[in-house]
């Protein structure tokens, strides 16, 4: 007697294998890549070099960059599963670049505003020095 | 029929079945724990939260960061799975951080401006100051030139004090300086540059005498009571005569009777320090002395009642 006689003689344990063996394969499975993640990390990189990311936030663009990148060898390489992964990583990251630049700018700004401000009370100051 | 009775009646299914279910569970071995840095991110988070400049500033981030981290904290045995949870979270908390830091620093904005257009208006508001109180001074110098021969400018000086005396005395700025004018009325004095000016006629004293007549004092009570009130000024007292007699003894004549109003005022109660009195005798007519009724004018006292000191000019 042995295994194979078995599962001839039982077809309720051939199928559970076969499920089994669908699901260990399931995920390499010729999987399409994935594109509309990989579509929205391109938009929102593109959506960061508008925010002036290059200037405000450019480490985290350049990951955002490196992370679609690596995605691209991944759907390459078959592994979409990766893919996915690494294009919404890279959407993140840009979307992170695109909000970092926006604070840079607008502390920017206020800072700009609390100097004048200083400097206009500061010469004021001195002139008042100055006048009897 | 069962296919878990079949299993249990046969050995060798028994152990495939074990097999296929150690398969199975084979995952599960190791107890799943919650994957590496979730923590991290969930602390970052608590702090974003937790912070009254921003927890309000940013809600749809922050909403979606917790989502976010909630999805990375689930026990996993996919460390990779785990990893990329992690990262995301950490990158959505961070960027929900950033917006909420933009929209503090946008909101602080106005305030900002508005501290800016004061300090601008106050330095310009000194600029405009400092030209006028040029200007002024300029226009001081000139006028100091031609000063005491310009009734009308010292009456206005007058005017002027009048009115920073009550300024400098209280608030009510208006108040004061209409009841001034009121007392200065019902004082019948004259402002002139020498300051006001009351002028007694020849009521006071009988031909030839320094002592006050009897009537005297109903000429003298407003006089007293305006001093009264307004005890930062002083009075000086002046006796004039007419030609009558001679020049020394209508000297003498004025001095005394300046005095004889002095010492009333005194026991009147008014500080004598406040006080001085001369004789000017027969020199300074305002009428002629050729008739009765230009006499009677030159014959008179006159009392000059200073404007108070003021500290800034």
């Amino acid at each position: 007697m042995n295994a194979t006689s078995i599962l001839h003689r039982e077809p309720h344990l051939r199928i559970a294998i076969g499920l089994m063996g669908a699901l260990a394969l399931g995920a390499c499975a010729s999987m399409p890549p994935p594109t509309s993640n990989m579509q929205a990390a391109h938009q929102a990189i593109a959506g960061a070099e508008q925010a002036e990311a290059a200037r405000y936030a450019p480490a985290e663009l350049s990951q955002a960059r490196a992370k679609l990148a690596a995605a691209n060898t991944a759907v390459s390489a078959q592994r979409m599963t990766m893919a996915a992964r690494l294009a919404e990583e890279s959407q993140a990251e840009a979307e992170l670049a695109t909000s970092r630049s926006a604070q840079v700018k607008a502390e920017t700004a206020n800072d700009d505003m609390k100097r004048s401000t200083r400097i206009l009370i500061t010469e004021m100051q001195r002139s008042s020095g100055e006048t009897p | 029929m069962n296919p878990l009775s079949q299993i249990g009646g046969n050995p060798v299914k028994t152990l495939i079945a074990t097999a296929v279910a150690a398969v199975l569970l084979g995952a599960c071995a190791t107890a799943p724990l919650e994957p590496v840095g979730a923590a991290q991110a969930r602390a970052k988070l608590t702090q974003l939260q937790s912070d009254p400049n921003l927890a309000n500033r940013a809600p749809v981030a922050i909403k979606e960061a917790d989502k976010a981290v909630r999805t990375a904290e689930q026990p996993e045995v996919d460390k990779d799975l785990g990893a990329y949870r992690v990262y995301l979270a950490d990158r959505k908390v961070e960027s929900a951080k950033a917006q909420a830091e933009t929209a503090f620093a946008e909101d602080q904005r106005p305030t900002l401006i508005a501290q800016r257009e004061s300090a601008r208006l106050a330095a310009r508001t000194r600029e405009a100051d400092a030209a006028r109180g040029e200007v002024a001074a300029a226009r001081a110098d000139s006028a100091e030139s031609k000063a005491g021969a310009d009734q009308a400018r010292g009456e206005a000086d007058v005017a002027r004090e009048a009115a920073a005396d009550s300024a400098q005395q209280n608030a009510d700025l208006k108040a004061q300086s209409a009841e001034l004018q009121r007392q200065i009325d019902v004082l019948h004095a004259k402002p002139t540059d020498r300051g006001l000016v009351l002028t007694l006629g020849d009521v006071l004293f009988t031909s030839g005498q320094a002592d006050l007549k009897p009537g005297a004092s109903s000429h003298l009570e407003k006089l007293v009571a305006f001093l009264d009130k307004y005890p930062d000024r002083t009075a000086a007292i002046e006796g004039y005569t007419d030609s009558v007699g001679s020049e020394e003894y209508n000297q003498g004549l004025s001095q005394r009777r300046a005095e004889s109003v002095e010492s009333y005022l005194t026991g009147q109660g008014i500080d004598a320090a406040r006080l001085s009195a001369s004789g000017k005798g027969e020199s300074h007519p305002v009428a002629g002395n050729d008739s009765a009724a230009g006499r009677q004018q030159n014959r008179r006292v006159e009392v000059i009642i200073s404007a108070p000191r003021t500290a800034a000019r």
